[in-house]
């Protein structure tokens, strides 16, 4: 009986087997296509699951460990009395509170907004195309980057901010109480008018101590710009405890 | 091609399925490592900053 079964076979073979694989060859090349785009979605996924946290675990670990750096900085020039030392910028200049954006929503302010600074997490003041002011400049617009998502997203929530709100920039001896007074929730990346020492799309016609936070809008892209003025209202000497001033109460 | 892959992979079920799991971890690192901070800059998500040039931020 196998024998004969084995025959048959034999004889009937050529022409399906050849058929059989004929189709194969298509079964497969199709299956490695669809696995293929499978694998590229996947990879697409990841792509989104990295630049919406890890970027942000990353940038987060890395601005906390400058905080604390600045902040221990300032602490040992502090406890070496007397007259405070040259200003030290190359860690970072001051810390950015602003409470609509969080109740304990702190920055660290690096200079420089090109990619590598921005991605560490902090705010970068800009040094091009128009140089930004320092806040304890006597006049000037103090101006500064951030990331929306991604890398810290740290103006993640800017769309909070109102007119009336405060803006407090923290440096190693003073507060500087800022009051938001103009908003502008979309604007051209090529609008470099925003960031100019006297913002006059804002209305401002005088030179003042003004502040303007620039990031990317609408949440998630990168087609617009969002901005938001503030001017300043009062200082406050920090103190030993550096107690915030009221406006973070 | 995965079929292809699991078929090469040396040893019993187990063996192979602890094998898989090391190679996808190994990929998943060289993404988030290499390959997607190399491509992140290159795609249009995140410039923040206003300029006339455009690239930076």
């Amino acid at each position: 009986m196998a024998t004969t079964e084995h025959e048959n076979d034999t004889q009937v073979a050529p022409a399906t087997h050849r058929r059989r694989r004929g189709r194969g060859r298509i079964a497969a090349t199709i299956s490695v296509i669809g696995e293929l785009l499978i694998t590229g979605g996947l990879v697409l996924g990841l792509f989104v699951v990295y630049s919406l946290w890890w970027t942000n675990v990353i940038a987060d670990r890395q601005a906390q460990r400058e905080g604390d750096r600045v902040r221990q900085h300032w602490a040992q020039q502090q406890a070496g009395g007397g007259p405070p030392g040259p200003l030290d910028t190359a860690d970072g200049i001051g810390f950015l509170h602003v409470p609509a954006m969080g109740r304990n929503f702190e920055v660290l302010v690096k200079k420089g907004t090109s990619v590598d600074v921005l991605n560490e997490g902090v705010a970068g003041y800009y040094t091009d195309p128009v140089k930004s002011a320092m806040p304890w400049d006597r006049t000037g617009n103090v101006t500064l980057a951030a990331h929306r998502d991604g890398h810290g997203a740290k103006f993640h929530n800017i769309d909070k901010i109102k007119d009336g709100d405060a803006i407090v920039f923290e440096t190693r001896d003073t507060w500087y109480v800022y009051k938001v007074y103009d908003i502008l929730s979309q604007t051209s990346k090529y609008d470099v008018h925003v960031i100019d020492q006297i913002p006059k799309e804002s209305g401002k016609t005088k030179p003042g101590r003004y502040i303007t936070l620039t990031t990317c809008t609408p949440v998630f892209t990168s087609e617009y710009r969002y901005i938001v003025w503030g001017e300043l209202v009062r200082t406050q000497k920090a103190d030993a405890k550096r107690t915030p001033p009221a406006e973070l109460g | 091609m995965y079929g292809w892959i699991w078929r090469h992979l040396p040893g019993n079920a187990w063996v192979k399925a602890v094998i898989s799991l090391v190679l996808v971890l190994a990929i998943v690192f060289v993404l988030f490592q290499w390959v997607f901070p190399w491509a992140e800059p290159l795609l249009p998500f995140n410039d923040v900053t206003v300029n006339g040039g455009g690239s930076a931020g």
